[in-house]
């Protein structure tokens, strides 16, 4: 192995960042966001619907909860179809009851499949974000463009048709994209994108198209990765989820409005075991002062209002 | 691919000569904020890959962005509180990228030292002369914006190759993390025989592999910190020991997270035996007052005269 003169070459060394969709950016410097009516946290509750192929490739690589099985995957998509089966419900009666409606980041697939649970959405005035088609289609460096275009436009197309909103958010699904998904996003006419895990706080993504808001989707902190990627008990979760709160509204008082994001999935946080874990967190989450629950779209107008004025 | 380090011999945690830190203390801590720029696009390695999904693989390149973005300064208005210093495991680039960072960490007092140019450029495959280059931009880029010494090292990516030790005492630096073989510190061989020592830098308690690859909770990661801790400074009465807390501010600058940082700063910070201590600190007390004793030690403990 010979290592190369150019492995010296370093084009970006400079400052800023190594990649043109936004400027740096440090947080604790950042002018203080005022949130509408006074509240120094907003908790974003983003709610996971997905459709697991029993056939989705495992390439490029394979998203966590995709199957697993070495032949036919009954085991991995009955689990995952349960969260839209079960799971969802009883999610839903937990967020009613505690004034919560969720930002629902879904497939287009579980929405053509199932209009049944869509229509629990839509009555309900919940948000829909795009989410991609199904998992067995990810977003990826390397899909070819024409490709993808179709799958985002499909995505965004089949949501608008079937609920009759605007679906202004995008999340990819696993938090992957390809070196286009903002431009197509931007180009369907999308507003928002929860993908880059670099932030607490939204701010302006270019694109060739326009420029998108990056939401703060949490990964680190969400129901799968704590409690199916890493298996930690729920109490862990809880406790985290606590300490996360508790850090975020502390730094609100001095420099300004922030947002605790709750991603969940109903094949995940939607097991028996789980709900009167996230029963009790939620009353805590939400009893805390000057805290209320808002969607991705209300976090993104507010958050552009201000970084505007 | 030679058969192991060749970097020390063999010495027994048993009877070593005493080691007294400043003021009669009996442990020295320090804490290594790793300050690292992952690149978006870099050039591709034959060793490794350098990133986990098809390129762009942005939640991994954001995942550690937010340390830069965001974690950073929780965590340092954390150390400041409780009066601890750090040394910081620097990625020298980031010093041209983002030298607010780098004013701010020596606003605080902070150690700078090398951890390669990006920590997407690996030492893997490099000549001699290739890993001097990496040594040399680092010395000149550190004393370009802060005016301190290049005094210590710790691999990008902990790539190494079998010469890296020796270039680096041959380049005038004083102490290497690469050797995770003690709890304190060590004499480090080098075919120039200069005076080059190893300082604990502790993966056991480095964030990274306690929090993404073995997915420990952070109230167990606070319990570990503290038991490591309590060990070492119960042992440290005997001979003074090192507790090095490696940190990533991508991973403890997160908001359910950054607790246990303030809860383990708090808790170290309440013993008197306890010196608050930098990298270069540790390095030039130990090359002053124990590292002579130590190879005399090893010597007879190998057979051979002191």
């Amino acid at each position: 192995m010979t290592i190369a003169a150019s492995y010296f070459d370093y084009p970006h060394r400079g400052p800023g960042m190594d990649q043109d969709r936004y400027p740096y950016r440090r947080l604790a410097r950042s002018p203080a966001v005022a949130w509408p009516g006074g509240a120094k946290l907003l908790v974003w509750v983003t709610l996971h619907l997905e459709h697991f192929p029993m056939d989705m490739p495992a390439k490029p690589f394979l998203p966590a909860g995709g199957m697993n099985r070495p032949g036919v995957s009954v085991w991995d998509y009955t689990q995952r179809d349960y969260g839209n089966r079960v799971g969802f419900y009883r999610l839903m009666k937990l967020f009613d009851r505690h004034g919560i409606r969720p930002t629902v980041a879904m497939n287009s697939q579980v929405a053509v499949r199932y209009p049944f649970l869509l229509e629990r959405i839509v009555e309900r005035g919940w948000e829909i974000a795009a989410s991609g088609v199904d998992m067995g289609h990810l977003h990826y460096g390397g899909l070819a463009e024409a490709a993808e275009r179709a799958q985002v436009e499909e995505a965004f197309g089949d949501l608008r048709r079937l609920s009759g909103q605007a679906v202004t958010g995008w999340h990819s699904p696993a938090h992957s994209q390809s070196q286009n998904t903002p431009d197509l996003v931007a180009e369907a006419g999308g507003l928002y994108v929860a993908d880059w895990i670099n932030d607490d706080m939204p701010y302006a993504f270019s694109t060739r198209s326009g420029t998108l808001t990056q939401m703060p989707l949490s990964y680190d902190l969400s129901d799968r990765k704590i409690l199916y990627q890493q298996s930690l008990p729920s109490s862990v979760y809880a406790q985290q989820v606590e300490m996360a709160c508790r850090c975020l509204r502390d730094e609100a008082d001095t420099r300004g409005g922030r947002i605790l994001s709750l991603s969940l999935s109903p094949w995940v946080a939607g097991l028996p075991a789980q709900i009167r874990t996230l029963d009790a967190l939620l009353g805590r989450i939400l009893s805390t002062p000057d805290t209320r629950p808002a969607n991705g779209e209300e976090i993104r107008a507010a958050w552009t209002a201000g970084a505007a004025g | 691919m030679p058969a192991e380090p060749f970097n020390y011999d063999y010495a027994p945690y048993l009877n070593r000569p005493k080691i007294v830190w400043p003021d009669g203390k009996r442990l020295a801590f320090w804490v290594a904020p790793n300050i690292e720029f992952y690149e978006y696009a870099p050039p591709p390695s034959a060793a490794r890959s350098v990133w986990y999904r098809p390129e762009p693989d942005i939640l991994n390149y954001s995942m550690r962005d937010y340390g830069n973005r965001v974690g950073f300064d929780r965590m340092a208005d954390v150390m400041a509180r409780h009066g601890v210093r750090g040394s910081v495991s620097l990625n020298v680039a980031l010093c041209d990228h983002f030298p607010e960072i780098i004013e701010r960490c020596c606003e605080l007092d902070w150690e700078l030292f090398s951890h390669g140019v990006y920590n997407t450029r690996y030492l893997y495959g490099m000549t001699e002369d290739q890993q001097r280059e990496i040594i040399r931009d680092s010395r000149d880029t550190i004393r370009r914006i802060s005016g301190q010494s290049l005094d210590g090292w710790l691999s990008p990516a902990i790539s190494n190759e079998a010469t890296t030790q020796d270039l680096l005492a041959e380049e005038g630096l004083l102490y290497t993390l690469d050797l995770f073989h003690d709890d304190q510190p060590m004499p480090v061989n080098t075919r120039s025989g200069r005076r080059f020592v190893s300082i604990p830098y502790m993966m056991d308690v480095n964030d990274v592999p306690v929090l993404n690859f073995r997915n420990i909770s952070p109230p167990d990661y606070l319990q570990l910190i503290k038991d490591h801790f309590d060990q070492l400074y119960e042992e440290g009465a005997e001979s003074g020991t090192v507790m090095c807390l490696p940190l990533h501010p991508y991973l403890i600058g997160q908001p359910h997270r950054l607790w246990l940082l303030d809860e383990a700063l708090k808790y170290v910070t309440a013993h008197d035996g306890v010196w608050l201590a930098t990298g270069r600190e540790i390095a030039k007390w130990y090359l002053d007052h124990g590292y002579d004793d130590a190879r005399s030690f090893i010597a007879g403990v190998n057979g051979r005269a002191a």
